[in-house]
């Protein structure tokens, strides 16, 4: 049963609000560690500088989308068993299985509760504290 | 704030920026642009504003928005051509948002007709059958239920620290996304050199040579463990190779090529879709790659010059040999520790193919080789990459204020201390002047600066022009494009605020005056649609708009009668074209038959000028009978600072506008005549111009100055009036920072502004303007009339 504050977390959206909502229902299920990115690339070199365990990230990003993310993410030795966890706008099925051929750990459909954060969650790490 | 509530209010601001990129990706497309990239932009700024409604709970918002984005998703998966019409579906459907993201924003209502009037406009540019796949025709179910899909997410075990060999097999995975397999069997050979291996003269480039002898090669490093340049040991191994060998050959034909170095390196050969074993193998040695997450953490990634070395080429070429070349290019450069890029490089260039991948599958499969899309596409990718260099931040525009603000009293204060110091009698080569000096030098650096900070580009009142046009061309039944040129030019923040009632009069005039109707256009032979202009640019140090359209011009026998009827010119004037079509700036003017509802109530251009001239503009018309005209506005860049000449009048010191001066003079008392008695002329080089107390006209004292006492300052007002202001004496030359008046007290006439001196005493600003027009009329002008 890993402990939620244990989870280093990176939010990638190029919304700030998302960000900013995603934190917040983070930090609501006592996830504290995280950083966040503007875009894909962003994100890609903020892992690079510093790992994390979880990627949460938005599908429809600029410069490098989501599945771009995932797959240099994957490709890439030290980062390749980071949890990620694709945000998409709807239940897009095509989008879906690519992100599985891809190696997503979970996806999350907008708009989410912090409940369904949760769960969506304790579905790639177990039962949070 | 509550934070959900700020975070609202986040997403209101980005919505702003999500509209214009929609607006001007839009307009492109209306252009004939069907470049994925454009339609992509448009479709995400849609997405995003659903997306963010979505998480607000604003129903109306979603519903609109899905419509909209579902159109758009068939757009982008080239189901849906784009068309002329399809495009200004698009664009009053775009309005039609702005106006739900407004109210959203205020809590105000929508016009519900007008949004079911939209969403069937949309829906009825989806064929039926498929609206009705999409389940577009159930009013957008938007929620976006959390289907299954029978996806099963993929545990992770936070215990395990994600660093070793990875699970997913990621050459399967890269050739599964890309091409279809090769039908030989693939070798995946994982190849670490010790540093046995070098010390015994061995070369990893001849071993990967060799391997290519046997078929096709696909190398990839990996520079991952290269340390920083100061913790790099010369002698040490840092690198590993991954390569995929296609060809039939046997894994002991592949091994045999290691066959020298087997016991110097770690090795793997496994067929292409089966685990490495590398990971359990070398356990004992898993410090090099346990520890592969702080290598990646301290590895000196210079990710920006990667990205812009990626952006150009797009091929992953760092990855992948082409086979007819020698092998030994990469690894023969990989013994420098610089090579720990290449890997981030091919990790990019990686991930934008699979992006692409993704493009292209989400598209019907059209081959297009059209050049111009291709430049088109070069220069957006050039012109993102500078956007990319210059990282922005966004600021409370309080704190911007205060800042000017604060800045604004450094000046005053350097000022004065410089005075103070002066006045002290201490010697201009003495430390404490020099020192001053220097501090008047940074003090004009950092106003400069902050000046800069309060420069935006114009772009904030053009984005809102084209739906003006749009709904204006509409309304009068003209066919109208709008074409906006210099939306980046920067000008102070106070002036953007007030640029756009000026412009929204000049557009309206153009295409409701400017701009004949499509059968007379096409009678005259023109092509139906008009074209206005919007335009900015710097000259001289000031802003210029220019709003052009090529309509049918100034009717000048038309303009002239009308002003010989209002009384406006004696009948049998001589004017110049010029003068003539400046003569619709006059006060009472309006060469419109029917007051329409479109160019005003009656407000003729006189009040557009006023407000231009409010702001310290001017304004002039050029225009050719059959081919159109063009309004020119000229603004200052700032209206917070201001070139003054100090001069005092009555014992009080004052500041004219340098840019209303031109020249001044002692005036000789036989230039000086009365008129009725008591109105003062003074002849300049035989041209005979009022000559205004100064001291008088604003109240300071009732007696004149005797004019042979006084300098005459002869200015010119923006209107092109000009007067000679009497005043005692001309102090000197000043940079003054302006504050406003009306803020602090209230507006007094012919005074613009209020500025604080060096020597800590305000003084009061001249409205030059004013006080030229006051006595050119003699009469109480008519204050504030509205304008558009």
């Amino acid at each position: 049963m890993p402990a939620a504050a244990a989870i280093k977390t990176l939010i990638a959206d190029d919304q700030q609000s998302m960000r900013s909502l995603i934190r917040t229902s983070l930090n609501a299920l006592g996830i504290n560690q995280t950083r966040e990115a503007a875009d894909g690339e962003d994100a890609l070199r903020a892992l690079l500088a510093q790992p994390a365990n979880l990627v949460i990230t938005d599908f429809n990003m600029p410069k490098l989308d989501g599945l771009g993310l995932l797959r240099a993410i994957r490709a890439h030795g030290p980062t390749s068993k980071t949890a990620v966890i694709m945000l998409t706008g709807r239940a897009d099925r095509e989008l879906v299985q690519r992100a599985v051929q891809f190696g997503v750990n979970n996806y999350l459909v907008k708009p989410f509760t912090t409940q369904t954060l949760k769960e969506k969650i304790e579905a790639v790490f177990g039962p949070l504290e | 704030m509550d934070p959900f509530e700020s975070i609202k209010a986040t997403f209101f601001q980005e919505c702003e920026e999500l509209l214009t990129d929609m607006e001007s990706g839009l307009l492109a497309m209306e252009q004939g642009d069907d470049d994925s990239e454009t339609i992509n932009a448009v479709f995400r700024a849609v997405h995003s504003v659903k997306g963010g409604a979505g998480a607000f709970g604003l129903e109306e918002l979603i519903r609109f928005a899905h419509v909209f984005e579902t159109v758009l998703d068939e757009m982008r998966s080239g189901k849906l051509p784009l068309t002329d019409e399809v495009a200004k579906v698009l664009l009053r459907a775009s309005d039609v948002l702005a106006d739900h993201v407004a109210a959203a924003r205020s809590g105000g209502g929508v016009d519900e007709g007008r949004t079911v009037g939209m969403i069937a406009d949309l829906q009825g540019l989806i064929d039926q059958d498929r609206a009705n796949e999409l389940g577009l025709n159930d009013h957008g179910d938007a929620s976006g239920a959390d289907e299954d899909f029978g996806f099963v997410p993929v545990v992770l075990s936070l215990d395990e620290p994600a660093t070793d060999a990875p699970d997913v097999d990621i050459a399967a995975l890269l050739s599964a996304a890309a091409e279809p397999a090769a039908a030989t069997p693939t070798w995946k050979v994982i190849f670490r050199p010790r540093a046995e291996m070098y010390a015994k003269a061995n070369e990893s480039a001849l071993v990967l040579r060799e391997l290519a002898r046997l078929g096709d090669v696909e190398v990839s490093l990996d520079a991952s463990g290269v340390p920083a340049l100061d913790q790099l040991s010369a002698e040490a191994a840092y690198l590993t190779w991954t390569i995929r060998l296609s060809g039939d050959k046997s894994e002991a034909e592949v091994r045999e090529v290691f066959e020298f170095v087997e016991d110097d390196c770690d090795l793997t050969v496994v067929r292409e879709g089966e685990a490495p074993e590398m990971a359990a193998a070398d356990g004992a040695e898993s410090d090099a790659s346990a520890s592969a997450v702080e290598a990646a953490a301290a590895a000196p990634l210079d990710l920006e010059a990667l990205l812009a070395r990626v952006a150009p080429t797009a091929e992953p070429a760092p990855l992948e040999i082409p086979p007819a070349q020698p092998v030994a290019a990469a690894p023969v450069a990989a013994p420098a520790p610089a090579p720990a890029n290449l890997d981030v490089a091919g990790l990019i260039a990686l991930a934008e193919k699979a992006s692409q991948d993704h493009a292209q599958a989400a598209q019907t499969p059209v081959a297009k080789a059209d050049p111009k899309v291709d430049q088109k596409a070069e220069a957006r990718a050039g012109s993102g990459a500078a956007t990319a260099a210059t990282p922005t931040i966004r600021v409370d525009l309080d704190r911007v204020d205060r800042l000017i603000n604060a800045v604004g009293e450094l000046v005053i204060q350097q000022a004065m201390l410089s005075q103070r110091v002066f006045e002290s009698g201490l010697a201009r080569s003495s430390d404490v002047a020099l020192g001053l000096e220097d501090l008047e030098l940074l003090t004009r650096e950092i106003q400069d600066s902050v000046m800069a900070i309060r420069a935006q580009p114009v772009k904030s009142v053009f984005q809102r022009m084209p739906r003006l046009v749009r709904e204006v061309a509409d309304m009068v039944g003209k066919k109208v494009r709008l074409v906006m040129d210099g939306e980046n030019t920067e000008v102070d923040k106070t002036v953007i605020e007030r640029l756009s009632d000026p412009i929204t009069h000049m557009l309206r005039n153009a295409i409701d005056h400017g701009l004949e109707t499509p059968e007379e256009r096409e009678a005259g032979g023109k092509g139906a649609e008009g074209t206005v202009r919007l335009a900015a640019l710097h000259r001289g140090g000031r802003i210029v708009i220019e709003v052009q359209d090529d309509g049918r011009g100034i009717n000048r026998p038309r303009v002239r009668g009308i002003a010989v009827t209002k009384g406006l010119i004696a009948e049998d004037a001589v004017l110049s074209d010029d003068e003539i079509d400046n003569l619709i700036f006059l006060p009472g003017f309006s060469t419109a038959d029917v007051v329409s509802d479109i160019s005003g109530r009656g407000v003729g251009m006189d009040v557009v000028k006023r407000s231009i001239q409010a702001l310290g503009g001017r304004i002039s018309i050029t225009s050719e009978p059959g081919k159109g005209s063009k309004f020119s506005m000229s603004l200052p860049l700032t209206l917070a600072v201001l070139d003054g000449m100090v001069v005092s009048a009555a014992d009080q010191t004052l500041v004219a506008p340098l840019s209303n001066i031109v020249e001044s003079l002692t005036p000789r008392a036989e230039d000086v005549h009365l008129i009725g008695g008591r109105d003062a002329v003074i002849c300049i080089r035989d041209t005979f111009v009022p000559l205004i107390d100064v001291g008088v006209a604003l109240g300071f004292r009732d007696t004149p100055l005797p004019p042979a006492s006084g300098v005459a300052v002869l200015v010119e007002s923006e209107g092109g009036g000009k007067a000679a202001l009497l005043v005692e004496a001309i102090q000197g030359q000043r940079q003054v920072v302006i504050k406003s008046l009306e803020a602090n007290y209230q507006h007094i006439h012919g005074v613009a502004a209020a500025t604080i001196l060096g020597d800590g005493r305000v003084a009061l600003i001249l409205d030059v303007d004013a006080l030229v027009t006051t006595s050119r009329r003699k009469s109480p002008r008519i204050e504030k009339r509205m304008a558009v």
